[in-house]
């Protein structure tokens, strides 16, 4: 009877520290991983943004920061470099435009888009950050943010 | 008719002279919590800011959903509406003007310190703040540091007793860094 009660015992021991350790070692998401939940251009994005950004924030983010996986498409409008060193891309539908869509690459990432110049059209697979606007009171053009780039086929 | 031809020529015509706003899409912020329990770190690479020189007018937009933590579930905890509730709030906002404009050369090399007061809006609730932002300018390239704290119950970022309380600092360590890009833009 003891026998039993020490192996239950262990049991429930082991599971909880392995509970506790799925917890503090949780995997931070895997976008390259994710399959992506839409696909649109950078206007349509953008745009979505514009129109209502409430109903635009319900739709693509989520309550625990783990957002939608997009593939945006559009043309290359500005390449930079973050303070990592990661590569960034603005896309926009048309050059034109006055909002697009900022992606960011990471370490991982970043070869994908060596070869690729300003004017390509590219399609770019990432998670949704925060949305487009163009804040009047700050005068400020802010593009919506994608992180975790990779090049989409 | 010459004469009067010039002198109006002469009266209409503007000086353009550029001016040069300051930008940048990739500011880093970083917080810093520090209790018995643990230190919290995280880490956001993707701040938007413009500093207009002639008017001393300085913006920040931050995505919150940016901001990374060593700990997945961290992260998770501090998007939640337990903490900052970033899908009902996606970004912080800051808007106000350096006081000590007048002090500001940045056709020079050098290390400014400018005083800058605005609004910060974080979690929906806008205060008023006042903090230092370093200037340098330095080879024609001006970059920004500042370093602050914020207490988070200013902006209604509350814990629910207990244990969440002894792992988060009431008071955080705000930094900011920033490289910025020049535009010339003309100006009457």
């Amino acid at each position: 009877m003891k026998k039993k009660v020490l192996i239950a015992l262990a049991l429930i021991a082991l599971s909880a520290i392995g509970y506790v350790a799925y917890l503090w070692f949780m995997p931070h998401r895997d976008i390259q991983a994710t399959k992506a939940d839409a696909e649109v251009t950078a206007s349509t994005l953008v745009d979505e943004f514009l129109a209502d950004a409430g109903a635009a924030n319900a739709k693509y983010l989520d309550a625990e920061g783990e957002s939608k996986v997009l593939i945006i498409s559009g043309e290359v409008t500005k390449i930079d470099t973050d303070q990592l060193g990661q590569k960034v891309l603005l896309l926009k539908s048309n050059p034109s435009d006055k909002l697009g869509v900022s992606c960011t690459f990471t370490a991982e990432t970043n070869n994908q888009v060596s070869g690729v110049k300003i004017g390509d059209q590219i399609k770019i697979k990432g998670v949704i950050r925060s949305g487009a606007e163009y804040d009047e009171d700050l005068d400020l053009i802010i593009n919506a943010v994608v992180e975790k780039s990779s090049i989409a086929n | 008719m010459k004469k009067l031809l010039f002198a109006l020529f002469t009266s209409v015509s503007f000086v353009s002279v550029a001016q040069e706003k300051l930008s940048t899409t990739t500011g880093h912020i970083k917080f810093f919590s520090t209790t018995a329990a643990e230190n919290i770190e995280a880490n956001n690479y993707k701040a938007v800011s413009a500093i207009t020189p002639e008017t001393g007018k300085v913006v920040f937009s931050v995505p919150m959903q940016s901001f990374e933590f060593e700990k997945a579930l961290m992260q998770k905890h501090f998007n939640s509406d337990k903490f900052l509730d970033t899908k009902q709030f996606p970004t912080a906002k800051f808007k106000g003007s350096i006081q000590n404009i007048e002090r500001l050369n940045l056709t020079k090399s050098g290390s400014y310190d400018a005083v800058v007061l605005g609004d910060l809006t974080l979690h929906g609730i806008t205060k008023p703040i006042k903090q230092n932002l370093k200037l340098k300018i330095e080879n024609g390239k001006v970059t920004g540091y500042s370093n602050f704290d914020i207490t988070l119950a200013d902006y209604n970022i509350v814990l629910p007793s207990g244990k969440p309380t002894e792992h988060v600092a009431k008071t955080v360590n705000v930094t900011v860094d920033l490289n910025f890009n020049s535009t010339l833009t003309a100006s009457k």
